[in-house]
């Protein structure tokens, strides 16, 4: 290894003969070359840090980057060591490298400055070379400090199901009003755009590259906010002007790299947590996850180091600045404000110009609101809504005074407020004529009779849970319940708001059918319907699905049937701790195994703590009654 | 799309004002670095069917640090916004939420422009109070472009008592 970087030197540097050796590079090199074994650096963490190198299960190290162009020795990837002395090798030389075509001392910037001060280059034996793309790029941030951004979970979206996280570099002297204007740093999966169905696929097993990128922040509010409807929370951190430079120093390195994305694991959040592990090499964030990582995880994570976290923003979505508004309302001036974006003849009526001008002012940005809701989220908007929308905001414009500051409160509260994301459960009860025990192991993520706190409202998303159930009388332990996926969304529909609500679960239960007492049945059910949302007690939503269903099972003739039909239900937030959920269904199945399903649920859930609740829940399926109590800890 | 409709009108724009080549490829658009059209091509949350939010990439990684595809004309090839576009392309990509704001009398976006454009924060008020004032040939000058828009602010504020003494960029 050595001779071969001797031999490339020597190509570099051509040491004149009257030259003393001490200035031959050759010879500062191999000294430097030596401390840094002595002081064992390869070994240390902010090298493993800057390299994403990961310990392997059987020793040795592999780097989490897959970006050849990010390594200067050909087995960077696996050997510390080599990539340490290669790295120290290029230092001396003004060759472009990497993607970014620039000296190694530029390139990997934030690697020179930690080797500089490790080993305290001398800068007359090693020179030290400017960077002026860097010192550009880096001043242009005008940084001050960093904020983490979470913009929460769209269901919608397989993509952001889970919500997802960014970093803002937060300008001097900026403002709460002009905090838009501060650039992010992004790390997304580079998807192309007709990547459809491949999408999940891809995705799940790392086939598509992600990379890090600097988006004004003003075009990622206008992205979630205004055009998905994602609240997002800010979280402003607490770093040192030396951390806060560390972290753009590795940020730049990262810039034009690639890691394999991987939409469990190595997804957007991960990777950008490197950023602040590199920043303060003693959060150990990356440290904590093995499995996946779930964003609001690493909020959760972020949130709960001892003075990390200095200040919590909340920016609503347009679609709950709406909502909120409306609520402030008494019911005609909410009516009119909503006749008010049909009809623009109200805008003269005398139930609106007798309003005093402040009164005035909110209904008409109200309507303005509606309207950039209806324009922003659908598909072909008709262009008579943005006459609309202009003509309300030229009376709007005539009124002379600004619009009075309003509180959004959100509807739902902070993540990491929120239940942990994987979920043990212990429980027992009756079916039929028999008793039985059970246990459960959810991977995530939420369902609706979780505590609903710091989760998207009316939004479900099961992943990878499995059932054990030991039947006393019948003597059997079994597989009783599995789900691989169970995504249910409901989206309350009013005057403004159209969306459908829908429903996809596939996995397995267990059935009596026919003849067979405990059978394993393999299920897939899929619905589409709508919600409707109740103030009667507290808050409830009222929803109705046509669904499809098919079944496979050894109970059934042929193996299998297919029909479909219908559910309906309720969700009541009973108090704030106490939650029922009721549902009704009936299914036909026309193909496979003739037969019809009459199906009642009822469940309610009582929270005892933030990570612990209580069910009781009834289940009827024809002949077949199941009554369950448990409890829940999520860790 | 609008939103797309906007952003290769914006396109179009820097490239005709830089006087540089630039196809107008509506893959690409102001806004720098990868993933910057990560919402370009996105069809609103009411279609149910998976939608996957989609960086747009036009191919070669040269030698940028950040990102691709749009050096010529607003970007650096290190995915920052060339100083001299900042304003206009502000303007331009936040149009619909400015024009909002003009006519409230206020708002985040409104401040921030103000910022850009040098109008110190005291005198804000004044600035949001002169654009609800002027908001109908504000929108005009800003639908036909965002230089437009600018230069109208600019004349604007050059005949306002007190933002003309301001120092103004």
């Amino acid at each position: 290894m050595l001779v071969f970087l001797f031999a490339l030197l020597a190509c570099l540097f051509v040491p004149s003969p009257s030259n003393a050796l001490q200035s031959d590079p050759g010879v500062y090199l191999t000294q430097l070359i030596e401390q840094a074994q002595e002081k064992k650096l390869a070994e240390q963490r902010e090298w493993q840090l800057l390299l994403h190198y990961r310990k392997g299960l059987f020793g040795g190290y592999e780097s989490e980057q897959d970006d050849p162009g990010f390594f200067l020795s050909s087995n960077g990837k696996t050997d510390p060591s080599a990539e340490l002395a290669a790295t120290l090798a290029q230092f001396f030389s003004a060759e472009l490298v990497g993607r970014s075509r620039q000296p190694a001392q530029c390139a990997f910037i934030a690697r020179y400055h930690w080797l500089k001060e490790q080993l305290q280059f001398d800068p007359t034996r090693l020179p030290a070379l400017s960077c002026e793309r860097f010192d550009r790029w880096y001043e242009d941030f005008e940084a001050q400090s960093i904020s983490l951004i979470f913009p929460s979970a769209f269901l919608n979206n397989p993509a952001s199901m889970f919500g997802h996280t960014l970093f803002r570099v937060d300008q001097n002297g900026q403002t709460e009003q002009t905090r838009i204007l501060a650039y992010t740093i992004n790390y997304a999966a580079d998807v192309p755009p007709d990547a459809g169905l491949a999408y999940p696929v891809r995705g799940i097993f790392g086939s598509y590259k992600g990379y890090f990128s600097t988006i004004p922040y003003y075009l990622k509010v206008q992205q979630y906010r205004d055009i998905e409807n994602r609240d997002i929370w800010e979280y402003r951190l607490n770093l040192t002007e030396n951390q806060l430079r560390r972290f753009l120093m590795h940020a730049w390195e990262l810039g034009n790299a690639y890691f394999d994305y991987f939409f469990f694991k190595e997804n957007c959040s991960y990777h950008i947590l490197a950023l602040l592990d590199y920043a303060d090499p003693g959060l150990h964030l990356t440290d904590e996850f093995i499995g996946w990582t779930v964003p609001a995880d690493t909020i959760r994570l972020v949130v709960s180091k001892p003075n990390l976290v200095s200040d919590i923003t909340y920016r609503p979505s347009r679609s709950t600045v709406i909502k909120r508004k409306r609520e402030s309302l008494p019911s005609a001036e909410r009516d009119l404000a909503h006749r008010m974006t049909q009809d623009l003849g109200e805008l003269t009526s005398p139930a609106f110009t007798r309003l005093v001008p402040a009164k005035q002012a909110f209904l008409l940005d109200l309507a303005s609101d509606y309207l950039r809701y209806r324009i922003e989220t659908t598909d072909s908007s008709k262009p008579e809504w943005k006459e609309r929308n202009r003509t309300v905001l030229t009376t709007r414009s005539q009124l002379r005074i600004p619009s009075e500051e309003f509180t959004v409160r959100p509807f739902a509260k902070q993540p990491e407020l929120g239940h942990k994301t994987s979920r043990a459960v212990i429980g027992g009860g009756w079916r039929n004529n028999d008793t039985f025990e059970e246990a459960t192991v959810r991977g995530g993520y939420h369902d609706l009779l979780d505590p609903e706190v710091g989760y998207t409202p009316d939004a479900q998303i099961e992943m990878a849970s499995i059932t054990v159930r030991r039947y006393n009388r019948a003597d059997q332990t079994r597989v009783e319940r599995a789900t691989l996926l169970n995504l249910l969304s409901l989206s309350p529909i009013d005057s403004v708001f159209h969306a459908p609500s829908w429903k996809l679960n596939v996995g397995m239960n267990t059935i009596r059918h026919n003849d067979c007492q405990l059978c394993s049945n393999g299920l897939f059910n899929a619905g589409i319907g709508g919600a409707k949302e109740l103030r009667l007690l507290n808050r409830e939503v009222l929803f109705a699905f046509v669904e499809t269903e098919a079944n496979i099972s050894k109970a059934y003739h042929e193996m299998h049937r297919i029909g479909g039909g219908g559910t309906i239900g309720l969700l009541a937030d009973l108090t704030e701790r106490w939650k029922l959920m009721a549902t009704g269904s009936y299914l036909k199945f026309p193909l496979g195994d003739k037969s019809d399903d009459f199906r009642w649920y009822v469940g309610s859930r009582f929270t005892l703590a933030q990570n612990w609740t209580v069910r009781l829940e009834y289940n009827h399926r024809d002949r077949d009654n199941d009554v369950l109590f448990s409890v829940q800890a999520f860790f | 799309m609008s939103k797309k409709v906007l952003l290769l009108a914006v396109a179009v724009l820097f490239g005709s004002q830089a006087g540089l080549a630039m196809a107008a490829n509506p893959d690409t658009g102001p806004g720098c670095g990868l993933g910057k059209l990560a919402w370009g091509e996105y069809k609103g949350q009411k279609e149910i069917a998976p939608q996957v939010l989609q960086a747009t990439t036009n191919g070669t990684f040269g030698s940028q640090t950040f990102g691709i595809s749009f050096g010529t004309s607003g970007c650096t090839n290190d995915g920052k916004v060339m100083s001299e576009h900042k304003t206009t392309m502000f303007a331009s990509l936040n149009f619909e939420a400015l024009s909002a704001e003009m006519a409230q009398g206020q708002g985040e976006h409104l401040a921030s422009l103000a910022t850009l454009m040098g109008v110190p924060a005291e005198r804000h008020a004044a600035f949001f109070a002169l654009t609800q004032e002027r908001y109908t040939s504000l929108v005009q000058a800003g639908e036909a472009s965002p230089v437009a828009l600018v230069k109208s602010l600019n004349d604007a504020i050059e005949g306002h008592p007190v933002l003309a003494q301001a120092s103004v960029r």
